[in-house]
């Protein structure tokens, strides 16, 4: 048996490439799928539930999102993977604080944006994805936005790396662009997959729309348009809020915060 | 005969898909029946039945308010209030996205609430690239109790410092922030601790691992899944290949 | 391996340190300065210093559970096993955390934090670094029987590990630091709250371990009974070694900080400190605190099944039955110090969370100023009661020292009169000095003190405290006595509760015992 080294080799470019490669192809599944459902409009979205449609935008945005897992999951290092499972549960149980008293919104990704400011957009993107995937175990109807979420965590890891972090009023901002962007994406699932949505209140929305005469596509993009701005935009904020009452050295143990100056030096003079 | 938890995995995978892709209701309907039977029959019936009501019931009636209501496309109108118009064609289009929703809910519920989790967890490992994924499934599924028991504890210890939750949004609001922050602080410190403990017992190293816990696996079941998953990916070929074909 | 005491001193250090300095991220000064040590084969070395000495930043430097390119910067070098490695602050070699931990076991002080939490059995647990090692199954069986035997986890095995008492967790969080045969185990605060029989039973492993030529490295701000048996002590202070050398000599030149506390009872270098507490004034006064005929237990009753549940976990002192109370009838009048003992799990902490109301008894009444507190929300009650727990960071929330201090007395008092008090709060605990500070950045002892200052402020006519000992050192409890001696002075009535026998008798007028659910004395 040899004797291992007490040292570790610095990482091979190698696997950094075949990462690379991964992520693209990831995003193209995506991507792809979005451009597909969007151009051809297929017009059995009503004619008869099932479909291909359906199949297309499950079997696409699912692929894109398990790629994206693929390519990061392991080359992210271990004290990421370990806070996963936390952010995971923190979706789920400050979700539910705060979605027991602000109604409208899921407030499900503070966890995830967590990641994301701390660990960067590819750890940001493997917890939605993978926040998705693993609470599909108690409720499988959150897995086929898998995609939405990798996305939302990639956007707001990327929002944090360009500093839209270190001015306290710039997160919401960010939340809310992120919001209109991850909205969008995520309609074509709700409307080929499920047909509608899988809430009463943003039902009625959806509703209003078709009632003006809106395909369901349009219905549920508008739908998303309202709900998912705002949603994002107070995740973000909780998020900047959490971050900065952080201790300095909690904070600067990870090396995206130090790397990208995530955070202003300073937290910023404001009472709330 | 104890199913090796992939296979059971895969089973409800396949149906679920198989479900989707033929989207036809009586299919989707003797599905959920199917699933209700096995539940009942391994005894998860009871944890089951609530946790598909909570998915499947605010679907449903979504479902129902949008397309029973309001169906622009639909022909034979049953009766109309103002702008709303009940269609024959809504209703029909409402209740078998219903149905198809709720067979792969309930087949991949029957999965989730029977499956043994650290038998899955050993059976993933075992596995090469699949062991961090089995990682956050087990960690979530541990920290999940644990967390919602520091919430509590947190709580107790501020309303022991004079903390009132007052009703309203803004006071709700501050007191998110007050739980909030102790809770996140002591989740990342405990996780940089959990990270070390880790780290030192080999949970990076790249070579090949055993399992201490033994998931009894046969040449039958192998070949069993690999059967499920091909016919779920006939099925979705099929249906593809059939909807280009029909224009 | 069974050499003389002689042949094991001339032996060569398995792992050395020669720390220049270490500072963390974001820190203008170093944590650590000026450290060296040596640990040799088959000996105990207790490295021993008040709170936020450094202690548990040299603990993890060594056991790289504090990888130098990540969390910090350090200047030094380490060396283990015969290699050397040097660190400047800049292109530094990475350990290899696995094959480091396969020479260096270490126990932090929370051994919750160890779990890997993706294991379902104690057995499992144990095996995890086995399995990720690819050692076969049947050597992987026999390793964890065997240190399963040597921990007493036998029984154990098929448990989950996440329904373990503080004792059991703390045994098997050895045990996944042994189970690879390391050649040193390092151990911060180990003995901290473990009741008598458990630091027994630890101090024969430690004894074990080091005659089967272990070296064993003992962090603490207490002088344990068994530490006194090391070859050497460190002595830690502000993060550098103030002195070394074996305890004798150490202990002859009262070379010791006042932080450091001998086992049991107060500062180790004002022995003299524990006048025995005189009785308050023997005029009759009405009680301020009454507990009549408290009964409680934690079957799932009225309340659903999931927030009792939630709420067992929470007090952490319910596992397998205990933190059950019958009949507990208790007085306690203005300015009387009583202390409640009792074995780990006797329920003590159950009983105490009574006094605020937090649990409500399912028979019985606990009345304040003579009003049943029943059903009163324990946020009203804290106007009366303050309680102090044992896990400091769960009260504490603010981003600076004194906006701790301060939250909710502006509620109470007038602004002026808010921060008078939020000042001499911290004062008398010793933080004045850290008021700008953030709390989670304060040392164990001192996130306590602050936890007390923010008790203090409110001027509660019942003082009530989890385990005041514990994470506190030598100064720090000199400073909580002095605090809690001064309110009863006030009118105060104190109930505390503890496994330190020797401080109760030391500290409280009365001391009365929890045991199997019942009061006596």
């Amino acid at each position: 048996m040899s004797s291992p080294s007490l040292t570790l080799p610095s990482p091979a470019p190698a696997a950094a490439r075949k990462r690379r490669l991964l992520e693209i192809l990831g995003a193209v599944a995506i991507a792809g799928t979005y451009i597909y459902l969007v151009l051809n409009q297929p017009a059995d979205i009503t004619g008869g539930p099932g479909s291909a449609s359906a199949l297309i935008a499950l079997s696409g945005f699912l692929a894109g999102a398990i790629l994206l897992i693929v390519a990061v999951l392991p080359t992210l290092p271990a004290s990421t993977v370990v806070l996963i499972p936390v952010a995971l549960v923190l979706n789920i149980v400050l979700g539910q604080f705060v979605g027991s008293t602000l109604v409208p919104f899921y407030l499900d990704a503070i966890g995830t944006v967590l990641i994301a400011v701390l660990a960067g957009p590819a750890a940001g993107a493997a917890t939605g994805a993978l926040s998705s995937i693993v609470w599909s175990f108690f409720n499988p109807t959150v897995l086929p936005f898998a995609a939405g979420a990798a996305l939302i965590g990639c956007l707001a890891g990327l929002a944090a790396r360009h500093g839209m972090f270190r001015r306290f009023y710039l997160a919401p901002v960010a939340g809310f662009l992120t919001g209109i962007i991850g909205g969008v994406v995520s309609a074509p699932v709700a409307a080929f997959v499920f047909g509608g949505t899988s809430g009463v209140a943003t039902g009625a929305i959806v509703s209003a729309f078709r009632s003006m005469g809106d395909t369901l596509l349009a219905a549920i993009t508008k739908q998303a348009l309202i709900s998912d701005p705002m949603d994002k935009a107070i995740v973000f904020t909780v998020v900047a809020i959490l971050v900065y009452a952080l201790p300095g050295r909690a904070r600067l143990q990870f090396p995206f915060i130090r790397r990208y100056r995530v955070l202003a030096g300073q937290a910023p003079k404001q009472g709330c | 005969m104890r199913l090796h938890p992939l296979t059971s995995l895969a089973a409800a995978g396949s149906t679920a898909v198989v479900t989707t892709a033929a989207a036809s209701w009586p299919l989707s309907v003797a599905v959920m029946g199917a699933a209700l039977a096995v539940s009942v029959r391994v005894g998860t019936a009871r944890r089951l039945l609530p946790a598909a009501a909570v998915v499947l019931l605010p679907l449903g009636l979504s479902l129902l308010m949008v397309h029973g209501l309001f169906f622009p496309e639909g022909r034979t109108v049953l009766g109309q209030w103002g702008p709303a118009r009940v269609t024959m064609e809504g209703l029909a289009f409402a209740f078998e996205r219903a149905a198809q929703l709720g067979a792969v809910v309930l087949a991949l519920l029957v999965f989730s609430f029977s499956v043994s989790v650290p038998d899955l967890v050993a059976a993933l490992s075992a596995r090469g690239v699949h062991g961090r994924f089995a990682f956050v499934l087990a960690s979530t599924l541990t920290l999940l109790p644990a967390i919602a028991a520091r919430v509590e504890r947190i709580r107790q210890a501020q309303e022991s410092r004079g903390l009132v939750i007052r009703p309203g949004l803004l006071h709700r609001a501050a007191a998110f922030r007050l739980q909030a922050v102790p809770l996140v602080l002591s989740l990342i410190e405990d996780a940089g601790t959990r990270t070390a403990a880790l780290e030192s017992r080999g949970f990076s190293n790249p070579g090949p691992r055993t399992s201490y816990r033994e998931v009894p696996d046969s040449g039958r079941q192998r070949v069993l899944r690999a059967v499920l998953a091909v016919s779920a990916g006939a099925a979705v070929a099929a249906r593809l290949w059939l909807s280009r074909a029909g224009g | 391996m069974a050499g003389t005491g002689q042949t094991i001193r001339t032996s060569r250090p398995v792992l050395s340190a020669g720390i220049r300095s270490f500072t963390f991220h974001g820190d203008a000064a170093p944590a650590l300065e000026a450290v060296d040590l040596q640990v040799v084969p088959g000996t105990l070395t207790a490295v021993l210093g008040p709170s936020g000495s450094g202690k548990s930043t040299l603990g993890r430097l060594l056991a790289d559970w504090l990888p130098p390119e990540g969390a910090g910067t350090l200047e030094g070098f380490l060396e283990l096993a015969g290699t050397r490695l040097q660190f400047r602050g800049r292109e530094d070699p990475r350990i290899n955390p696995a094959e480091w931990g396969r020479h260096v076991g270490f126990v932090p002080q929370d051994p919750a934090a160890v779990l890997s939490t993706v294991r379902s059995t104690v057995a499992e647990e144990l095996a995890f670094s086995l399995e990720n090692a690819a050692m076969e199954r049947p050597a992987m069986k026999a390793a964890v029987e065997h240190s399963a035997a040597l921990l007493k986890l036998t029984e154990l095995l098929d448990r989950n590990p996440a329904g373990l008492s503080g004792g059991q967790l703390r045994r098997l969080a050895i045990g996944c630091a042994i189970i690879s045969g390391p050649e040193v185990l390092i151990m911060d605060e180990p003995f901290a709250s473990l009741d008598s029989a458990g630091a027994a039973d630890l101090a024969l492993l430690v004894e074990d371990l080091v005659r089967r030529g272990t070296a064993v490295v003992v962090l603490s701000q207490v002088v344990d009974a068994p530490l006194l048996a090391a070859e050497t002590w460190i002595v830690l202070a502000r993060g550098t070694v103030t002195a070394s050398g074996p305890p004798v000599e150490l202990l002859g030149q009262g070379q010791l900080p006042s932080g450091i506390r001998s086992s049991g009872s107060g500062p180790a270098a004002e022995p003299g400190v524990h006048q025995p507490a005189k009785a308050p004034d023997t005029v009759p006064r009405a009680p301020v605190l009454e507990l009549r005929g408290v009964s409680f237990d934690y079957r799932p009753a009225n309340r659903t099944g999931r927030r009792r549940r939630a709420l067992r976990e929470a007090t952490g002192s319910d596992r397998r039955g205990h933190g059950v109370l019958s009949g507990i009838d208790l007085k306690v009048r203005p300015g009387e110090i009583v202390a409640v003992t009792g074995p780990n799990a006797a329920g003590k902490s159950t009983l105490l969370r009574h006094v605020n109301g937090l649990l409500r008894p399912t028979a019985g009444s606990v009345l304040v100023h003579g009003t049943d507190i029943t059903g009163a929300p324990a946020g009203e009650t804290a106007r009366s009661v303050g309680l102090l727990f044992q896990q400091p960071r769960d009260q504490l929330f603010e981003r600076t020292v004194l906006r701790e201090v301060q939250f909710g007395l502006d509620r109470l008092f007038h602004p002026g009169e808010a921060a008078a008090r939020a000042l001499a709060a911290l004062s008398a605990v010793g933080l004045a000095a850290a008021a700008p500070r953030h709390p989670a950045e304060l040392p164990a002892s001192g996130q306590r003190l602050l936890a007390l200052a923010t008790v203090l402020a409110r001027k509660p006519s019942v003082l009530a405290l989890d385990e005041p000992t514990v994470a506190l050192d030598g100064d720090g409890l000199a400073l909580l006595d002095a605090a809690v001696r001064s309110a009863a002075g006030e009118g105060a009535a104190v109930v505390l509760v503890t496994h330190d026998l020797d401080y109760a008798r030391a500290t409280a007028h009365r001391v009365v015992t929890l045991d199997g659910g019942r009061l006596n004395g």
